[in-house]
C-alpha cells in the first residue's frame, strides 16, 4: 500500500517547482513578484506590488490590518490568485500551483494544530501524506522537536494540553517536516502575551538560522518586524510604500506613514518660503535648519521623539529651538515619554530617567534638535 | 393588466426559483444539500400536495387531480357536524398547554444555565432529554395506571382513608397529557434562549440599581425571547396536532381536530374529507410558523 | 455564580422546581414499572403479590420477539440512512457559506415543525394512492423524514465548532481532499455523528405517531402497545413498555458514554 503510493506518478509540475526552489543558491531571488495586483468585487485590494525575496532570508511584510498583507501571503501559499501580473519561482509562473504543490507551507495566525492528534501525529502528518514509512517518519519527527526545542517526552502529548508556546513550536516543525523551501508566518505571535512574544520572537529568529529556510513572515508590528528580520517590507492600503533592511526603514523612512508606524514621532509640515528659507506651517515665522534638500520646496521632517534634547541653561546649543509646555509625563520603564505643546502644534519627547532635567507636567521648557537629527520625506 | 401582472409574477418567481436550482446544483453547500431536500420532496412535500390534491376532489372518491370541488371545506363549515368543535377544542388545548408549559419551564431553564453548575446541568439535560426516546403512548399509559381506580393514586389515599379523583378521560386529562407530553419541546429552545443572555448583563443590571424583578422583565426576558418563542411555537405547532392523548387518556370524551382527519382517512375511507380538514389545520400551522419564522434568527441561537 | 448570591431563595425554588417537574416527568414511567411486576392479571395497588412472570411471559412470547426485531431492523435502518443524508446536510447547514443556506436551514426544520400525526396521515394518503403496501419499508420512509432533521441539526451543532482553517492547513502540507476528509474532517466530527446516530436510534425505536399509520402488517414495539391499549388491560402492556424503556435508557447510556469517550480522547473536553 505504501510503495504503491510512493510510485504513483508525480505531477511534473509539482517536481519542478520544488525541484527548482532547491536549486537556487542562497541571497539569490528564490520568489518574484511581478506587478501583482489583486481584486475582490471590483475592488482593488492589492496594487501593484513587485518584490524580490531572496533566498534564506526572514523577509517581514509589515502594515495595519487591512493594508493586503494577508491576501499576498496567501497568493504566495497558492491559496489564492492574483487577478493580474504574476509570482515567479525560479523563472517559472507558479501563480496557479495548488498549495499542496509548492514548496511553501503556512504558519497559521491560530496555527490550525490538528486537535485530534498528539504532537508527534500532527508533526508526521506532512510526512505520512507523501508516502515516507513510519520509522523514518518518527526519526525526522524527533529530529524536528529537537531543532524547535520540544522535549522528547511530548512527541504523545496531545496538542490541546500544550501551551500557547509549545503549540507554536509544534505548528513550526510540522510545517517542516513539509521540507518547504519557504515558511509562510501569518502573525501566529499576534493571540500570544507579550512577554511570551519576546521570547518566541529570539527563537523564531535563532530558528531561522538554524534552519537555513526562507522566512516570509507577516505582522502589524513593526517593532516585532524590525526585531527579527533581515529585510522589512511595509505595506499600506495593497501598496508596498518601503523594502529595506530594518535600520533602512527606521533611519530613511520615505514617507510619512513609514515614519510613524514604528510608534508616536514628530512630524512637521516644512516649506520654503519666498526668501528662500525653511519654515514650518506650526511655527510660523521661525526659520528650520535642515541638511540640503536639493531642488525640494516643501515636504515633511521628522523628528524622533528621542532626538530631541531639552536645552537649559549652559546646554550645548542646537540648530532648531522650540518653547513647549509640559501637558502630561508617561513612565515606560527604561524610558519616560512627554506630552507637550508648543503653540498648538503637541510634541513628543522621550527622556531616560536619569537625564530628565527634573521635567514636569506644567513646566515650559525649551527643546532643540540638530539638522542631521531630523529626517525630511517628501509625503 | 390583471393577468399581464400575474405574468410578470410568474416569470419572477420561475427566475427566483432557477436561481436557487443554481445554487444548490453549483455550488459545494448546495450539493450536500441534495439528499436531504430529496427525502423532503418525496416524503414531505409530495404527500402535501397530495393531501391538497385530495382535499379539492369529489367526497368519497379515491383519485386526486381529476375534479375539482370545494364541498369538502364547505362541509367542514357548514355546521353540520362537530368538526368546527374538534378545532377550537385541538386549537384550545395548544394554547393552554403553551402558556402552561412557558411557565413551567422558563425556571428550569433559568436553573439550567445559571445555577446547577455544568455538571448538573448535563445531567439534568439528559434526564429530560430521555423520555422523547420512550414512546408517548407507554407514558401516558403510566398515567392511566396512575389514576385509575385501584390505581397507584386511587390506592395509595385509599390506604390513607381518602378515595382518588376521577379524573380519566376528561378533557382536563387530555390538557395534562399534553403539557406532558411536550414538556421537553419547550424546555430546550428555552435553555438555548437564556444561554444567549450573558450573565455580564444581568449582573450590570443589578449593580446599576434594577431590582431582580425589573432585571427579569427588562434585561433578561427580551434578550431571551428568541428562544422562547421557538419553544412556543414549535410546542403549539406539535400539540395542535396531537393525537395520543385524546385517544389515550380522553376516551371518547373529546375529540380533536387530528381524530376526525385520522377517522375520515382510515375508518370511513372518505380521503377528499379528511384531506380537508387536514388543510384547513396546516394552513392555521403555516400561517404561525411563517409569522414566526420572519422574526427569529436561527443561526444565532444554533451558531453561537 | 453571582447569580446564587443575590438570590439564594430563588436558587432554592428552582432547585426545587426542577426536581419536581422531573418526578412528573418520570412518575408514570415509574408506574409503568410498578405495575410489570404485579403478579395479577389485573392491577390494582397497593399491588399484594410481587412477581416477574409478566417479564418471562414477555420475553418468551413469539409475537413480541417479532415485534422488537420489526422496531429493531427499522431503528438501524433509519440510523445508517439518516446519518449518512443528515452529514451531508449538516456540512451544507453549518460547513460551507452558499447563497441558498439560510433558505435550506429553515426548509430543513419544517418536518420537525410538523404534527407527526398529520405527517403520517398524509404518508398514509401518499403511499394508498400510488398502491404501495404498508411494511416496515414504508415506516423507515416515514421516520427518515422527521428524523434526518433532527439528526442534521445534531451534526451541525459538531460542525459549527469545525474550524474550516484545519482543512486549509491540510491541503497546504499536501494532503489530497480524500485524505483531507478521512483524516481531519471526518474524525473530528465523529462525535457528532455519533450523537446523530443515537438521536435516530432512540427516536425510531420510540416512535408512535408515524408507526401507526405507515407500518401496515409490520407491527412496531409502540404500535402493538396502542392496540393492546385500547382493547383492554393486560400486564403485558406494562411490561413491554417498561423493557422498551430499558432498552433506550442502556442505548442511550452505552452511546452516551462512545460519544464521551471520543470527545475526551480528542481533549475537547
Amino acid at each position: 500500500m505504501v510503495s504503491a503510493k510512493l510510485h504513483k506518478a508525480k505531477d511534473p509540475q509539482e517536481e519542478s517547482a520544488a525541484e527548482l526552489a532547491r536549486e537556487i543558491k542562497p541571497g539569490e531571488t528564490i520568489l518574484d513578484l511581478v506587478h501583482v495586483c489583486r481584486d475582490f468585487d471590483k475592488v482593488r485590494v492589492i496594487k501593484d506590488v513587485s518584490l524580490q525575496i531572496r533566498k534564506n532570508e526572514f523577509f517581514t511584510l509589515v502594515g495595519p490590518s487591512g493594508s493586503g498583507k494577508t491576501t499576498i501571503l496567501k497568493m504566495l501559499a497558492g491559496m489564492d490568485q492574483p487577478t493580474s501580473g504574476d509570482i515567479v519561482l525560479g523563472g517559472k509562473s507558479i501563480s496557479t500551483v495548488p498549495p499542496d504543490k509548492r514548496p511553501t507551507c503556512m504558519v497559521f495566525q491560530f496555527l490550525a494544530l490538528f486537535p485530534h492528534m498528539s504532537v508527534g501525529e500532527n508533526i508526521e502528518f506532512p510526512m505520512k501524506v507523501k508516502g515516507i514509512p513510519g520509522d523514518k517518519r518518527c526519526e525526522r519527527a524527533y529530529e524536528l522537536m529537537q531543532l524547535v526545542s520540544l522535549p522528547e517526552s511530548y512527541y504523545k502529548k496531545n496538542v490541546m494540553k500544550c501551551s500557547g508556546g509549545e503549540r507554536q513550536r509544534v505548528a513550526i516543525a510540522r510545517a517542516l517536516a513539509y521540507d518547504p523551501e519557504i515558511l509562510l508566518f501569518d502573525e501566529p505571535l499576534s493571540a500570544i502575551d507579550a512577554k511570551l512574544r519576546k521570547t518566541l520572537q529570539k527563537e523564531l529568529k535563532e530558528l531561522h538560522a538554524r534552519s537555513g529556510k526562507t522566512f516570509i513572515y507577516i505582522t502589524h508590528s513593526l517593532e516585532e518586524a524590525m526585531y527579527m528580520s533581515d529585510r522589512v517590507g511595509v505595506l499600506c492600503n495593497g501598496v508596498l510604500k518601503q523594502v529595506g533592511t530594518p535600520s533602512e526603514i527606521y533611519n530613511h523612512p520615505v514617507s510619512r506613514f513609514v515614519a510613524s508606524f514604528i510608534g508616536d514621532t514628530n512630524i512637521f509640515e516644512v516649506h520654503m518660503s519666498s526668501s528662500g528659507r525653511w519654515e514650518a506651517s506650526d511655527f510660523p515665522g521661525m526659520d528650520i535648519k535642515l541638511e540640503p534638500r536639493g531642488d525640494r520646496l516643501e515636504g515633511y521632517l521628522v523628528v524622533r521623539p528621542e532626538n530631541l534634547r531639552v536645552i537649559d541653561d549652559g546646554a550645548v546649543p542646537a540648530d532648531n529651538v522650540i518653547d513647549c509646555k509640559v501637558r502630561n509625563a508617561y513612565s515606560m520603564g527604561s524610558r519616560i515619554q512627554y506630552q507637550l505643546i508648543s503653540g498648538k502644534k503637541e510634541i513628543m519627547l522621550e527622556l531616560t530617567p536619569r537625564h530628565d532635567h527634573g521635567i514636569k507636567p506644567g513646566d515650559n521648557v525649551r527643546l532643540g534638535w540638530n539638522a542631521q537629527d531630523a529626517i525630511f520625506v517628501d509625503e | 393588466m390583471q393577468s399581464n401582472l400575474n405574468g410578470t409574477l410568474a416569470v419572477k418567481k420561475a427566475g427566483a426559483f432557477s436561481l436557487w436550482l443554481r445554487d444548490v446544483l453549483l455550488t459545494q453547500g448546495g450539493r450536500c444539500a441534495i439528499p436531504v431536500y430529496v427525502l423532503l420532496i418525496l416524503g414531505f412535500v409530495a404527500p402535501l400536495i397530495m393531501v391538497l390534491a385530495f382535499a379539492f376532489a369529489t367526497p368519497r372518491t379515491f383519485t386526486a387531480f381529476t375534479s375539482f370541488t370545494f364541498e369538502n371545506f364547505i362541509h367542514i363549515f357548514d355546521g353540520s357536524t362537530s368538526v368546527l368543535m374538534s378545532y377550537v377544542w385541538a386549537l384550545t388545548f395548544a394554547a393552554l398547554a403553551t402558556a402552561i408549559l412557558t411557565v413551567i419551564c422558563y425556571p428550569v431553564a433559568v436553573g439550567m444555565v445559571r445555577i446547577f453548575g455544568k455538571r448538573c446541568s448535563i445531567i439534568i439535560s439528559i434526564l429530560f432529554v430521555f423520555p422523547l426516546f420512550v414512546s408517548e403512548n407507554v407514558r401516558l399509559y403510566g398515567w392511566i395506571l396512575f389514576f385509575m381506580k385501584n390505581g397507584i393514586l386511587d390506592g395509595t389515599l385509599k390506604m390513607l382513608g381518602g378515595a382518588g379523583p376521577d379524573i380519566l378521560y376528561t378533557p382536563g386529562m387530555i390538557l395534562f397529557g399534553i403539557c406532558y407530553t411536550y414538556l421537553p419541546y419547550m424546555l430546550f429552545p428555552i435553555v438555548s434562549g437564556v444561554a444567549l443572555v450573558p450573565q455580564d448583563l444581568i449582573t450590570a443590571a443589578r449593580d446599576l440599581g434594577a431590582s431582580r424583578f425589573r432585571t427579569w422583565r427588562e434585561i433578561e426576558l427580551p434578550l431571551a425571547m428568541p428562544g422562547v418563542l421557538i419553544g412556543m411555537l414549535i410546542t403549539f405547532v406539535l400539540a395542535a396536532g396531537a393525537i395520543s392523548e385524546s385517544k389515550i387518556l380522553g376516551g371518547q370524551s373529546v375529540v380533536v381536530i387530528t381524530n376526525d382527519i385520522d377517522i375520515a382517512l382510515t375508518y370511513s375511507q372518505n380521503w377528499p374529507q379528511g384531506s380537508a380538514m387536514a388543510v384547513v389545520l396546516m394552513i392555521v400551522i403555516a400561517a404561525l410558523t411563517m409569522y414566526a419564522f420572519k422574526k427569529i434568527d436561527l443561526e444565532k441561537i444554533l451558531g453561537r | 455564580m453571582e447569580y446564587t448570591k443575590q438570590g439564594k431563595h430563588t436558587a432554592e425554588f428552582i432547585w426545587i422546581w426542577t426536581i419536581i417537574v422531573l418526578g412528573f416527568i418520570y412518575l408514570p414511567v415509574v408506574c409503568d414499572g410498578i405495575s410489570s411486576l404485579s403478579k395479577g392479571r389485573y392491577f390494582s395497588f397497593p399491588i399484594k403479590r410481587w412477581a416477574l412472570d409478566w417479564w418471562v411471559k414477555t420475553a418468551s412470547s413469539m409475537e413480541i420477539g417479532e415485534i422488537v426485531r420489526n422496531s429493531l431492523l427499522i431503528a438501524f435502518a433509519v440510523t445508517i440512512l439518516s446519518t449518512v443524508i443528515g452529514f451531508c446536510g449538516a456540512l451544507a447547514f453549518a460547513r460551507f457559506n452558499w447563497k441558498g443556506r439560510k433558505l435550506f436551514q429553515k426548509l430543513i426544520l419544517l418536518p420537525v415543525f410538523f404534527p407527526q400525526p398529520v405527517l403520517g396521515l398524509a404518508l398514509l394518503l401518499l403511499f394508498n394512492t400510488f398502491g404501495i403496501t404498508l411494511s416496515w419499508h414504508t415506516a423507515v420512509f416515514a421516520h427518515l423524514i422527521w428524523i434526518t432533521p433532527v439528526v442534521t441539526l445534531v451534526i451541525a451543532i459538531q460542525v459549527y465548532g469545525f474550524d474550516p482553517t484545519l482543512e486549509v492547513a491540510a491541503k497546504d502540507l499536501g494532503a489530497s481532499r480524500f485524505r483531507i476528509f478521512r483524516e481531519i474532517t471526518l474524525p473530528l466530527l465523529w462525535p457528532g455523528i455519533w450523537s446523530g446516530m443515537l438521536f435516530a436510534f432512540l427516536l425510531s425505536w420510540g416512535n408512535f405517531s408515524l408507526s401507526l399509520y405507515t407500518t401496515g402488517v409490520d407491527n412496531t414495539v409502540p404500535k402493538w402497545l396502542y392496540t393492546k391499549m385500547i382493547a383492554g388491560y393486560t400486564p403485558m402492556v406494562p411490561t413491554l413498555g417498561t423493557m422498551s424503556t430499558l432498552v433506550a435508557a442502556a442505548v442511550m447510556i452505552l452511546g452516551g458514554l462512545c460519544v464521551w469517550a471520543v470527545r475526551r480522547k480528542q481533549g475537547r473536553n
